[in-house]
């Protein structure tokens, strides 16, 4: 089978000068400056008052008893179930114990919560303005070149993605517009950014995006529109169903028959 | 020897606090004081570690046992430098440091004291603030204070298995058994597999049983002492309190009638085979470890001195009374 004639397309040297580095460049010079202005909008991390670390920490302490409690004998493990769970029920943790049954207070009012999201709009504008920005400027001075030819083959399907912009429907795909580019520097300038800026820097979106998804789990068992009080009646009841026995029954006849058998 | 820095330095030995403190004028020489925040210079040097700021805080600490005040205060600026006057670290160690480097007068320590209730008066959760004045008020020789101020701490964040295990030493040395025993146990719920902490349970308990209760505190430090073995292999302590809380219960006469306890929930005292099979793989056990520590086999060499001293004299006596 013959080989199909490699396609070449005469382009301006001065594409290269004029759209391909001033794109890196932009996009560089965005990343570090997304990094440092989310540096300078980062809010201290929220102090909490004293009540409110004795009710979340109460809670965990109640947690820890509840799964560990078979290092105690049964007798310090059910006084301190009486405790914990009278203190629980009688609500002597709560933050504010005059609130109790009334229905959690509506997030959007209360300012506490509202500097969380604040915090969480800050960084997405942060990552969203910018991008929306270059895009567009891309799109209205860019689109339509090819810029430059992959040195490598490439199937048809990476075509809808490289060139995009580009209605050709015979051109090879190893051809790249511009804005196929500036995608390629959204995704691919992360080891870059890591060289310049160290590698917990902000001008990383991926790690920004992950970071949006994974860990929540903190914060939420004590995030706002939670009540406390339900849940240290639950945690109560967890407490009282808990059928006791101790790490220490048999210790010494394990013992033996360990070295025993050794 | 830099790893060890990374380690707090507590549980040192005085020799090796000596040495490091002794490296210290060269560490400091050869590390950055200050990691420079701009972009150009932070691209040509080294870069920011966590292990530099761990190592400054451990090295301050050798500096003060050791003595070697300036070599602190240079650690101590550095800190400063980087995390701010307002670090709460911070300022416990700059208390840390002041104490130490007072005259040995209470008028010093009293102005010290209340510098911490002051900060303690703008921010009550300044946990490290707040630790730092029980420990002051205990170093003032106010124990019972120094005890309100743990127990308020604990009221106020009760995982604190740190202020948990220093309330138990508080009371214990106070003579209050029961309270450091509880203490004690609250550590062990935060942390349920410290092997240490099992075994020094176990010794609060024994020294417990002199007062009140014997035969029920001892099985419970005997069970104790079992337990800190099977989580640690050749633990001398574990070894050497089982030892002891088996003689115990041997010499005494109680547990020959054994009433069985209508409370079925307490543990009853072991049967005296039992308790003889134990005494003997303690005493083989201290017995293997004296001896190959003192052949100075490779890996038995982690055992610190005066444990060893103190195991081969509990042996003895062992020895004597049997001849007697």
């Amino acid at each position: 089978m013959a080989q199909l004639p490699a396609q070449t397309i005469h382009r301006d040297p001065q594409l290269f000068y004029w759209i391909l580095l001033p794109i890196t460049v932009v996009m560089v010079l965005t990343g570090v400056l997304r990094h440092y202005a989310s540096v300078l909008m980062a809010t201290q991390p929220k102090r909490f008052d004293q009540k409110s670390i004795r009710e979340q920490r109460s809670m965990i302490h109640g947690v820890a008893t509840r799964s560990n409690f078979y290092v105690l004998s049964a007798p310090s493990f059910r006084a301190r179930r009486d405790y914990l769970a009278n203190a629980y029920e009688s609500g002597a943790f709560l933050k504010d114990p005059d609130r109790r049954g009334q229905p959690p207070a509506n997030p959007m009012t209360d300012p506490s919560a509202m500097d969380g999201m604040m915090g969480m709009m800050k960084n997405n504008m942060a990552m969203m303005i910018p991008n929306t920005l270059i895009m567009s400027w891309i799109n209205a001075f860019f689109s339509g070149f090819v810029i430059i030819k992959l040195p490598f083959p490439l199937t048809i399907k990476f075509k809808s993605m490289l060139q995009a912009g580009v209605m050709t429907r015979e051109m090879d795909p190893r051809w790249m517009s511009s804005i196929s580019w500036y995608f390629l520097c959204i995704f691919g300038l992360q080891s870059v950014f890591n060289f310049i800026l160290g590698s917990d820097n902000a001008a990383n979106q991926m790690a920004q995006q992950m970071g949006a998804m994974g860990p929540q789990a903190g914060p939420q068992m004590f995030g706002p529109g939670i009540d406390p009080d339900k849940q240290f009646k639950t945690e109560a009841e967890n407490l009282a169903v808990v059928e006791h026995y101790s790490v220490l029954d048999d210790v010494e006849d394990r013992l033996l028959e360990g070295i025993k058998s050794k | 020897m830099a790893s060890s820095l990374l380690h707090p330095p507590g549980h040192l030995p005085p020799a090796t606090a000596l040495r490091l403190s002794q490296q210290a004028p060269s560490i400091l020489e050869n590390s950055p004081g200050a990691i420079s925040t701009s972009l150009l210079q932070s691209m040509l040097s080294t870069s920011e570690t966590q292990e530099l700021w761990t190592k400054y805080e451990n090295l301050l600490l050798s500096c003060l046992r050791t003595g070697d005040d300036t070599s602190a205060h240079q650690c101590l600026g550095r800190l400063v430098n980087r995390f701010g006057d307002d670090n709460e670290r911070v300022m416990a160690l700059k208390g840390l440091l002041k104490e130490a480097t007072a005259p040995d007068d209470d008028a010093t320590l009293d102005v010290i004291l209340q510098e911490y209730e002051q900060i303690l008066q703008v921010n009550p959760t300044n946990l490290p603030i707040v630790k730092r004045r029980a420990a002051l008020l205990r170093a003032m020789g106010r124990t019972t204070e120094a005890a309100n101020a743990l127990n308020s701490l604990l009221d106020m964040s009760p995982t604190d298995a740190e202020a948990w295990g220093e309330l138990a030493d508080v009371y214990l040395a106070q003579g209050l058994y029961p309270q450091a025993i509880f203490a004690q146990e609250e550590v062990l719920v935060l942390q349920p597999n410290a092997w240490n902490i099992h075994a020094r349970l176990g010794e609060i308990l024994l020294m417990a049983a002199k007062t009140s209760d014997a035969p029920k505190r001892v099985t419970e430090a005997l069970k104790r002492f079992c337990r800190s073995i099977e989580l640690c292999d050749n633990y001398l302590r574990g070894y050497y309190g089982l030892k002891l809380a088996t003689r115990q219960l041997l010499s005494e006469v109680a547990p020959k009638a054994t009433t069985k306890q209508t409370e079925t929930e307490e543990w009853d005292v072991p049967s005296s085979i039992t308790v003889q099979k134990l005494d003997e793989l303690a005493t083989e056990k201290l017995a293997e470890i004296i001896r190959r520590y003192s052949a100075g086999e490779k890996d038995w060499q982690g055992y610190s001195e005066a444990e060893i001293v103190a195991a081969r004299e509990l042996l003895k006596t062992q020895d004597t009374a049997t001849v007697r």
